[in-house]
């Protein structure tokens, strides 16, 4: 059994390393090392996924972006032992979509795209956010909500990047006392 | 051994089912475990029986643990499900009926954190009702409620047991504010709340400890509701912020910051639970029996006096039934559970449901009304270095302000609000916050201190056609049949839930917040988790069910001390009120019991 996972780990991280390759894309070692995990995405599906958390929460000045933390790990892990069945749909199909438009408007797969190309798709995306209608509009609302959710919850999220404090021992309560002197 | 002991109390010998114990008491929650500490306090032997087993607390709620330290970022396993507002609206009860999931749990799952306290609530699928709509959380299991409760604790004061009095509506409790005074004060001296003295009639002071700080927002607040002759206060939690030396089981509150992260829960016990704030010293005391797994089933009765002679109960595990013997039966499963019971206790002596000659069991519901509330942007906190705004048992409290002294046109009684601001761990504005890309990240960041928010409490009137009575088919795991509710809001709460949304907008206003949103929707009745008014007080037996010492009028050696007895909710939050009155009456019970009386 330990010898099937080991071996099942090799091929998906075998996989993920050939796609990256082909794509040519910088990150293409961290890509390879976080999709050895996965269990639900496959390699194709875990670079777009890992690529599109970043757009959202990217890295900057003040802290690590979703790739860093982890965030396309954690959604593959949390759609692999999905319950309701529809929600492995959703994705699948959606992350179709992202590559149907891709096709579409640069004639090309999302991970061949320039970064201007996928911004553009994006943000195509991203357009009704508050009133999503089209599958890509319906399915960036269901990856952001992801996305979002797992970078705030991540380590990085809560500690560099919101410079959360508490969960510690306060001897006094902070804020203002308002006792009557 | 000596650990166990000091987490768990000293250990007692089990069930004696031939013996008859002084008292039997029926549940462990806020008022089983009330009455359990005062009886056996003053000597009485007392067999207490919890429907659900003995967690180990600390392995469950693991408050200090991180998200990211759990495989789900504390969500609960995949095939368990959270009913959801949308499912309570447009579905009936049974809610869990045909459910696909493995287990079905109330609203209070959806939160985050739910992987902490799946075994402290009930799985709907087990536990089934039906009629109107309703929204029940439920918790089975030593300490019940009081181990994910809100840990907000207030006094109610005559502008609620006699609001009758001033308004003409319902009747009066049996009870004036002296009456309870005392025993309010012995709950704050035993289990430890923290707030500050504001000098109102309406909401009287506790013996505070330590108190809570405010945010800069809720500063801002509370001074501009000054020049509105309103208040807000810090939240006054049951929670010890300066610890208890007569306590070894509870910890003084360090502020620790996971107050907010899910639903309830604190393994230090700073937060008053049952079972470290009560039971456990209880048990200490050498007179106390604990049975849980045991489902009180009915109250029996003596055929020859009519008086109650003990309770039978099913092993939640074997399903098998057993009878305890008690000289007194005290009943706290808990507003509904407690009617429940009491009308599964029929018998020749009480055809309708032990201690029911009013017929008012199961009656007279009353609650407290939710949903509209207001969120602010604080515009001078974008941007701000963070604090630990969340490092505290809660925010803030805006206690009632309606129909003190004036009268307002549309509708009686009033409504309180709680609220907070700052920061917490998870930026809620993340979600909220449009568009993608380093300017988002950028934008949750510099807004996420910035927010403040308050959702109102109101008073829902006690009606007699609001009521719950037994189904008369379905039947929950253990074959007993279960509540059919048949209870809906009325005029009155729909007109003072127009006026809470206006009320709050109008207060952020003149803050100088600007509005983000308005809550106008009432959330489903059940909501607040504040049950209450199913066998209410009252000095007519043809009215009421209970004396003011919560004894039946019918059967004096059966008590019901949980919030059952209230007569009306106000529109404070009522476990302190429950306990001070659990006090009050296991008093009167013990002496009386001492005379032979009983």
């Amino acid at each position: 059994m330990e010898n099937d996972l080991t071996r099942r780990d090799a091929i998906k991280l075998g996989a993920a390393a050939t796609v990256a390759a082909t794509l040519g894309i910088g990150e293409s070692i961290g890509v390879a090392a976080q999709s050895a995990a996965a269990r639900f995405f496959t390699a194709a599906e875990f670079a777009l996924v890992d690529e599109l958390s970043e757009m959202i929460i990217p890295t900057d000045p003040h802290s690590p972006g979703a790739r860093a933390a982890k965030v396309a790990a954690y959604i593959d892990a949390r759609l692999a032992e999905a319950f309701d069945p529809k929600d492995k749909t959703t994705w699948r199909e959606g992350l179709a979509v992202v590559e149907k438009i891709s096709k579409e408007m640069n004639a090309k797969p999302f991970m061949k795209s320039s970064s201007d190309e996928r911004l553009a798709v994006l943000t195509r995306m991203a357009q009704n956010e508050s009133k999503p209608l089209k599958p890509e509009e319906l399915f960036f609302v269901e990856l952001k909500a992801r996305v979002v959710h797992a970078y705030y919850t991540s380590e990085i999220g809560i500690k560099q990047e919101m410079e959360y404090k508490g969960n510690g021992y306060l001897n006094e309560f902070v804020g203002t006392d308002v006792t009557p002197k | 051994m000596n650990l166990i002991r000091l987490l768990q109390g000293t250990p007692q010998p089990p069930v004696d089912l031939k013996r008859t114990y002084d008292a039997i008491v029926i549940g462990s929650g806020a008022a089983g475990g009330m009455a359990a500490h005062v009886l056996t306090s003053q000597g009485m032997k007392v067999l207490m029986l919890e429907a659900g087993k003995k967690l180990e607390i600390e392995k469950e709620l693991k408050s200090t643990e991180w998200p990211f330290e759990h495989p789900r970022r504390g969500d609960m396993p995949p095939d368990r499900h959270a009913l959801t507002l949308n499912e309570y609206t447009i579905r009936q009860p049974p809610y869990a009926a045909d459910s696909k999931y493995s287990k079905v749990h109330s609203y209070v799952q959806g939160w985050s954190g739910s992987d902490y306290s799946k075994n402290i609530v009930v799985d709907e699928k087990e536990h089934p009702y039906s009629g109107t709509n309703y929204a029940w959380v439920r918790a089975r299991c030593l300490g019940g409620k009081t181990n994910i409760w809100g840990r907000l604790a207030l006094r109610l004061s005559d502008f609620d047991f006699k609001a009758k009095t001033r308004d003409g509506y319902g009747e009066d409790w049996p009870i004036s504010y002296t009456d309870i005074e005392p025993y309010y004060d012995r709950v704050d001296r035993y289990l430890g709340i923290s707030g500050v003295k504001e000098n109102l009639p309406h909401l009287p002071d506790s013996i505070f400890q330590r108190p809570t700080r405010l945010a800069a927002a809720e500063v801002t607040l509370r001074n501009s509701l000054k020049k509105m002759n309103r208040v807000l206060t810090p939240y006054r939690a049951g929670v010890t912020t300066d610890g208890l030396k007569h306590n070894k089981y509870r910890t003084r509150c360090f502020g620790r910051g996971a107050c907010s992260r899910r639903a309830g829960g604190c393994d230090i016990h700073a937060a008053f639970d049952s079972p470290t704030g009560l039971i456990y010293p209880a048990m200490d005391t050498g007179n106390l029996t604990l049975r849980t797994n045991a489902i009180a089933r009915e109250i029996l009765v003596d055929t020859n006096t009519g008086k109650a002679r003990g309770v039978s109960f099913v092993d939640s595990d074997s399903g098998q039934t057993y009878e305890a013997l008690g000289k007194v039966v005290v009943v706290a499963a808990s507003t509904l559970e407690s009617a429940r019971l009491l009308l599964l206790s029929k018998s020749s002596a009480h055809p309708n449901g032990i201690g029911n000659s009013s017929n008012h069991v199961g009656h007279n519901f009353c609650e407290h009304v939710m949903g509209p509330g207001v969120t602010g942007l604080v515009k001078d906190r974008i941007g701000k270095p963070k604090t630990i705004d969340d490092g505290r048992p809660g925010g803030f409290y805006v206690p009632r302000f309606r129909n003190l002294s004036d009268k307002n046109p549309n509708f009686i009684r009033g409504y309180g609000f709680e609220g907070i601001a700052g920061s917490r761990m998870f930026p809620d504005n993340a979600r909220e916050t449009p568009g993608f890309g380093a300017q988002y990240k950028k934008t949750v960041r510099d807004y996420s201190g910035a927010y403040i928010e308050m959702g109102g409490f109101g008073e829902v009137l006690s009606r007699y056609e609001n009521q719950m009575e037994l189904d008369p088919v379905l039947k929950d795991k253990w074959g007993i049949p279960v509540l059919r509710f048949n209870f809906k809001f009325g005029d009155n709460e729909k007109k003072m839930c127009e006026d809470m949304a206006a009320s709050a907008q109008e207060m952020f206003e003149a803050a100088g917040f600007e509005i983000v949103n308005v809550n106008r929707r009432i959330l489903t009745e059940g909501w607040s988790i504040h049950e209450l008014g199913t066998a209410r007080m009252g000095t007519d037996p043809k009215t009421s069910v209970l004396n003011q010492f919560q004894q039946s009028h019918d059967v004096k050696n059966l008590f019901v001390v949980d919030g059952s007895s209230h007569v009306s909710a106000s529109c404070q939050n009522p476990t302190w009120t429950i306990m001070a009155l659990a006090w009050r009456s296991c008093d009167y019970l013990a002496s009386e019991f001492q005379k032979g009386n009983l």
